[in-house]
């Protein structure tokens, strides 16, 4: 049994508790249920799950006041899943250092599939990723090389920048603020339009149809996400 | 056209007057300024720019009319003679011994687009004089000996044709400038007029104007304030008129004060980079020949490269309108005379007596106690006279030979000079201490005025009050009349007035908008509508106009005091800034409540969107989880899911209805039939709704007997009992709930208890708000909001009333009271 991995729901409604047991049960995981923020800190602290899914409106305090106190002793892969639609709530809780956010209602395939990415950041640490391949292209850092089906595509120095930044969290979302600065550096957390112009130049390069990109996608309002094969996206779409 | 000889005519396209308009109808009509900027022309045709305003007009000067013409965005064409150019009315009189009293700046001559000269030689000039082409035959002939001159004629000629020429000048200068043609530019000048309140000054301005002109260089007129100097009204008020000149003129204006004059002025010029100074020449006169020589002395000693200009005093009496502060000042001396003549009279006595008495070794020092007593009551001048009246009597009365003006010893004699210059020297000293005291007192004064001022504005929240404090303050000012508008230009309402009844007829009403508008003061003693006895000032801040100040000033034949203009300044100063806070401070309130309402809405908005999304979440999920893991799910877990669609669709399907409902009630669609409702059935089927919702928790219910129908609709009454009961069990504990129903008179008493923690004393109005909710005891989220509020809604369409008790009993629980009338159908119909 200990094999399963282990997932903590923090949710205050017992409908979505109930649904979560059941059909995250069903699915091979381990599930334990907190509905307050003070429970859950305390299910996390000692019973170190492998993902927590965490709704941001708790009846005692913010679902986001959860996330800061916890990342100051775990780096537990964090999903936010909440009602609330306002984007300005999503990018903070990322930026607070959630791993992925689920918007409800939400389909349950979407929400398997952004644990098992979540999952995948405690199998390898993101700087050690080396090699990404999505769709026919491949991403060699060591090599500093892009190609797409075994073609070298030329990128400038910040394009590169960026294709690295979000295939290293590959299957995530990526919030503008985190690509900004990892891209550009701190001071220019809020020039999204770089940001903008840069993907413009980047997608051309890399899709094979950059109207409908399949290889980093638009999280409208809050960032961009880096599709890998087999992920759930992908799957839905057309996947062979 | 005749009037068009020897005359320049400027042409403005600006904008300009709209003649046209006036004349119909009236045979001498005054220009209508207002009509012609009603009908908008594109081009007003104005003659006589020079021309003076009957006093009921807006402007006192007829160019003033064209500005606000030009300023209107209409052209105007425009004719004058070259004697009525401000800079050139002293050559002018010079020349022709004539005083032009109507001027026009020459700023107003200078901006026009275009000039055009309009030349005629003297005699065919003097010709269509004597042929009545210009003026009546009458006043022609007066014209012709007076003015009209051959020679007076030549020279205005002479001048015209330079002016023009200086302007083309002007004109090629700006061309090759333009186009970047090399050629000797210089430096371009700048000078600088020294004035002081004295005659030579005037002259010293337009001198200054004109080689400015002439060297197309800017020029500033200055005045050296000398400590101690500040107290003379007539002074100052002089020197104000000075430097209006000076700006008519076109003149940066500045006054410094400085004990070194020369240094000052030099100090200034450097500053101000100026190339020229223009000073009075020297007057060779008695004490002032020294002063005035050590200035021109310094100036030219210290002024290195600065050029200096000497102006020579004109040889003419003084101007009349200095008259009236030499009659000031014999007034004032003859009260100074009587007071040493007194003084001197009573010493005269008291030395006696006092010879008689003791032995004095000096009585003069009586004279000199009388020269002090006149120096400390009356200041300098009264101590002048009195020591030389005492010099005189101390002769007369006192030295040997007594009762004559002859002295025997000639030792007495240098006694009796000694005395004078002592007592001349002790009397100037105290009277300037006194004057200096009352200066002092005076300032102290203003300052506690000023002082108390702002502690009222500062302590005045409203407009109301900083209106109020305004006007008092003005009126204990000026101890006239005080009004205030405020609002923004357009539309400026009479916010308060000292005394309270005053009101604005129409024209003061136009004064204080143009004030408001063109940001100048109009009214009494200014430029526009200067007819009018009250005076109104624009309160300005940095946000714009707040409003229009307005008083009667103190006399209106003097501009205002130096002091009175501070204090003027401070008052409308502060008043402006009070009443831009007090708009502010509302703006602020309105402000911060919108803020509020934003953030009603937006938690509202977060609100709904969660309580409709979390049963859809619950739904979709687990008819997602069905689908996609269909084989891996055990049959329990497949209920499980399947019953959460099932609640989780009743759940919404309850919200949805509920929105519904509340919305059709605020819509008033909402139509509750009025018949006979059974309550029995009504309490059994929302308890039953409530048991299958809530199985663990009980509902007790105890019905009176023999109830008799209500009046309503069944189906409501069934919707608000479960409304009720659904909020006892979500806020009521475990314990339950319990309904009852009783008659009571006309009326059926329906309760719902509940033995929850209650509701606070102040939430039992607001528990039937829409969207307030009561915080639940777990802590978890509460519902929609919408329960209460939709069964008040209800109850008072079916024409009762609902209302909360808490506690209902034992300081526990809440209790929700429903009257509904009896229905009034007799028993035998019904049954």
């Amino acid at each position: 049994m200990s094999a399963d991995p282990h997932v903590l729901v923090v949710d205050d409604e017992p409908q979505i508790q109930k649904l979560l047991k059941v059909a995250l049960s069903a699915a091979g995981w381990r599930v334990s249920l907190a509905a307050t923020a003070a429970d859950a800190l305390r299910a996390i602290a000692a019973s170190a799950p492998d993902v927590v899914i965490l709704d941001l409106g708790l009846p005692d305090r913010s679902g986001l006041d959860v996330l800061k106190d916890m990342r100051a002793f775990s780096t537990t892969p964090v999903l936010i899943l909440s009602a609330r639609d306002r984007e300005g709530d999503k990018i903070e809780a990322l930026d607070a250092g959630a791993d992925d956010y689920v918007e409800k209602p939400f389909g349950m395939g979407e929400l398997l599939a952004r644990l098992r990415v979540a999952m995948r950041k405690t199998a390898g640490k993101a700087a050690t990723i080396t090699r990404v391949e999505a769709d026919g292209l491949v991403i060699d850092m060591e090599k500093r090389l892009v190609t797409r089906d075994g073609a070298p595509i030329r990128l400038t120095p910040k394009e590169y920048d960026l294709l690295v930044t979000l295939a290293r969290h590959a299957g995530r979302v990526v919030t503008h603020r985190q690509i900004l600065a990892a891209v550009w550096g701190p001071a220019h957390v809020q020039d999204t339009q770089y940001l903008r112009v840069l993907i413009g130049q980047l997608r051309p390069k890399i899709e094979r149809n950059p109207s409908t990109p399949s290889i980093v996608r638009t999280e409208a309002g809050v960032g961009y996400r880096f599709m890998v094969d087999g992920d759930y996206q992908s799957t839905s779409t057309s996947r062979q | 056209m005749a009037a068009r000889r020897r005359r320049r005519c400027s042409r403005a396209s600006r904008r300009c007057p709209g003649a046209g308009s006036t004349i119909r109808g009236r045979a001498l009509a005054e220009f209508d300024l207002d009509a012609a900027l009603s009908r908008k022309p594109k081009l007003i045709v104005v003659d006589e720019l020079a021309h003076s305003n009957p006093p009921d007009c807006r402007h006192p000067k007829r160019w003033q009319d064209v500005e606000e013409l030009l300023d209107a965005g209409i052209d105007v064409w425009t004719a004058l003679n070259i004697q009525h150019l401000e800079s050139l009315a002293d050559v002018v009189s010079r020349i022709t011994g004539v005083t032009v009293r109507e001027t026009v700046p020459d700023l107003v001559v200078q901006e026009a687009d275009d000039v055009v000269l309009v030349d005629i030689t003297p005699d065919e000039l003097i010709q269509r004089l004597h042929d009545g082409k210009v003026y009546l035959p009458a006043t022609a002939k007066r014209a012709t000996q007076n003015f009209f001159t051959s020679g007076n004629l030549t020279a205005l000629r002479e001048l015209a044709l330079r002016r023009t020429a200086d302007r083309v000048d002007d004109q090629v200068t700006d061309y090759l400038r333009q186009k970047a043609i090399e050629g000797p530019w210089g430096a371009s000048e700048k000078l600088l007029a020294c004035v002081d309140a004295d005659a030579v000054s005037e002259k010293v301005i337009r001198r200054t104007a004109q080689l400015a002109t002439r060297l197309n260089g800017d020029w500033m007129a200055l005045h050296i304030e000398r400590p101690g100097a500040e107290g003379d009204s007539g002074r100052s008020a002089r020197l104000t008129e000075l430097f209006a000149l000076a700006e008519r003129l076109g003149a940066e204006t500045l006054r410094v004060a400085g004990a070194d004059t020369a240094a000052a002025i030099l100090r200034v010029a450097r500053r101000e980079n100026v190339s020229q100074i223009v000073v009075a020449e020297p007057v060779r006169g008695f004490w002032r020949g020294l002063s005035s020589r050590s200035l021109a002395d310094a100036l030219t000693r210290d002024a290195g490269e600065i050029e200096l200009h000497m102006i020579p005093a004109d040889d003419e009496p003084p101007r009349p309108r200095g008259a009236p502060r030499v009659t000031l000042r014999r007034e004032g001396l003859g009260v100074e005379f009587a007071a040493a003549a007194a003084a001197v009279g009573l010493a005269v006595p008291v030395g006696h007596g006092l010879a008689l008495l003791v032995a004095l070794p000096n009585v003069s020092m009586i004279f000199l106690a009388a020269v002090l007593a006149c120096a400390v009551l009356l200041g300098v001048r009264a101590a002048v006279i009195a020591s030389i009246g005492s010099f005189l009597a101390y002769n007369f009365f006192f030295i040997e030979p007594i009762y004559s003006f002859t002295v025997a010893q000639p030792h007495e004699l240098l006694a009796l000079f000694v005395f004078l210059a002592a007592a001349i020297l002790t009397g100037s000293l105290a009277g300037r201490v006194r004057e200096q005291r009352d200066r002092v007192i005076r300032h102290a004064a203003a300052t506690q005025t000023l002082y108390d001022f702002s502690r009222r504005l500062s302590a005045a929240t409203s407009t109301d009050e900083v209106v109020w404090a305004a006007v008092s303050q003005l009126h204990k000012t000026f101890g006239r009349r005080a009004v205030l508008l405020t609002g923004a230009d357009g539309e400026l309402t009479l916010q308060g007035a000292w005394p309270p009844d005053v009101e604005l007829d129409a024209a003061e009403r136009s004064a204080a908008r143009w004030a408001a508008q063109k940001r100048e003061p109009a009214g009494a003693m200014t430029g526009t509508m200067p007819c009018l006895a009250l005076l109104f000032r624009p309160l300005a801040t940095a946000r714009g106009i707040v409003g229009v100040c307005g008083f009667e000033p103190p006399a209106l034949d003097r501009p205002l005091t130096p002091e009175e203009e501070r204090m003027l300044e401070v008052v409308l100063d502060q008043t402006a800034l009070a009443l831009d806070r007090a708009v502010l401070a509302r703006e602020a309130v309105k402000a911060a409540s919108a803020i509020e309402n934003d953030k009603v809405r937006d938690a509202l908005l977060a609100s709904l969107s969660h309580d409709l999304r979390t049963p859809l979440a619950t739904i979709s999920g687990a008819a997602s989880a069905l689908r996609e893991l269909d084989t891996r799910l055990t049959p329990e877990a497949r209920a499980d899911l399947l019953q959460s669609i099932d609640e989780e669709s009743d759940r919404l399907s309850r919200f949805v209805t509920n929105l519904l409902d509340m919305s059709r009630i605020e819509a008033g669609g909402l139509k509750a039939r009025r018949e006979a409702v059974d309550v029995a059935d009504a309490v059994e089927a929302a308890a039953e709704r409530c048991g299958k919702l809530y199985p663990d928790r009980p509902v007790r219910v105890s019905l009176a007997a023999g109830l008799p129908f209500a009046r309503g609709d069944g189906r409501l009454l069934e919707q608000v009992l479960f409304n009720l009961l659904d909020n006892a069990q979500k806020y009521g504990g475990d314990s339950g709930a319990s309904v009852h129903a009783r008659a009571e008179g006309d009326e059926i008493v329906l309760s719902v208890t509940d033995e929850g923690p209650g509701v606070k004393p102040a939430d039992l109005d607001r528990i039937f708000e829409k969207f307030y909710r009561g915080g639940r005891p777990d802590g978890r989220k509460a519902g929609t909001g919408l329960g209460l509020s939709i069964c008040r809604g209800l109850i008072e369409a079916m024409g009762g009333t609902i209302v909360a008790q808490s506690p209902a009993a034992r300081r526990r629980g809440t209790r929700m009271l429903i009257r509904l009338p009896v229905a009034t159908t007799p028993k035998g119909l019904a049954e």
